[in-house]
């Protein structure tokens, strides 16, 4: 079983945040880009449910780091893994869902 | 097999500070939840209204303010590290960036939010915001504000409750941070961490808030 106490390898820490933090930017960066009006207004319905999926993905990609490695659950133990992952799993069904509901309109 | 000890949870090993955070967290996570899911249903029946107000947003504000949150999460991090390391310059000076970002971040959304409210309303805005309906003029707030309509309701709502949680969580840190300078110090890593938890709770709003306020609106 991991040990949770890793006081240890704290310097390795670091270089995680500051992998994630580049990450983070670089994400952040391509989110504002996807987000501008580069997509044929021809594709119509289609451009505009690009635009929001690759909103989403790009969200839940840097949710994911923040979470794995800003949080520690990649070091805690896995249960605090399951008390936050169903939360966290619903949000997500949630928000597709509700998002997938808009082709019903 | 021993008999059961409530003293001590064998099993985690994790400490009850950060336990009880991560139970608080995920009752945050369903409180936004709400917000988010109906923003996501009244955007789907609206998505005129939605995407001209969208346009009104200043999106590059939020990307700066973007930017000052993920780095408060770093700087964050680092001043846990710092902390549990017994490096307590170098934890004061993490921890005050990361007050100093919130602190950013408050200032700039005061400026948006002021933007907001000084912003009159021309015809062609009356017609795509509001259907054609003006505004009361004798209204406290002239300008854009959450009774412009459904689309500001909730951006004012959302982005406000986020802003409170900053608050919130800046709170303690200014605390923390001046108790360090005491005789007695501040020598609670634990609680850092879990503070800590909360803070990058708060960016992590962020990072949904920015898309689905500021970015994923078709162009209007």
């Amino acid at each position: 079983m991991a040990s949770t106490h890793h006081h240890d390898d704290a310097h390795d820490h670091q270089k995680d945040y500051i992998k994630v933090i580049m990450w983070l930017l670089i994400f952040t960066f391509l989110t504002v880009v996807a987000a501008l009006d580069w997509i044929p207004a021809s594709w119509g319905d289609y451009g505009n449910k690009l635009h929001i999926g690759i909103g989403l993905l790009i969200a839940f990609m840097k949710a994911a780091m923040v979470v794995y490695i800003f949080m520690h659950i990649k070091f805690d133990h896995k249960f605090i893994r399951l008390f936050i992952g169903i939360p966290l799993f619903l949000f997500s069904v949630m928000v597709f869902a509700f998002t997938a509901l808009e082709s019903f309109y | 097999m021993s008999g059961l000890s409530l003293s001590h949870e064998p099993v985690t090993g994790v400490p009850h500070g950060k336990l009880a955070m991560w139970g608080f967290l995920a009752s945050e996570i369903m409180f936004f939840s709400g917000f988010f899911g109906a923003f996501i249903v009244l955007r789907n029946s609206n998505l005129d209204v939605f995407s001209a107000s969208a346009a009104e947003l200043n999106k590059w504000l939020a990307l700066v303010n973007t930017v000052v949150l993920i780095g408060s999460s770093l700087t964050m991090a680092l001043s846990i590290l710092q902390l549990q390391k017994g490096n307590v310059k170098l934890f004061r000076l993490f921890m005050g960036l990361t007050i100093l970002c919130g602190l950013i971040f408050l200032v700039v959304k005061t400026v948006e939010y002021s933007g907001k409210f000084h912003h009159v309303l021309d015809e062609h805005e009356i017609m795509h915001l509001r259907n054609g309906v003006p505004p009361n003029p004798d209204a406290l707030l002239p300008g854009i504000n959450p009774s412009t309509n459904v689309f500001f309701a909730f951006y004012f709502l959302m982005t406000g409750f986020h802003a409170i949680h900053v608050v919130a969580g800046l709170i303690p840190m200014v605390f923390m941070f001046f108790k360090s300078f005491t005789k007695g110090g501040y020598n609670h890593p634990v609680k850092v961490e879990a503070l800590g938890l909360y803070w990058h709770f708060v960016d992590l709003v962020w990072i949904f808030l920015f898309p689905i306020l500021y970015l994923i609106f078709p162009a209007h």
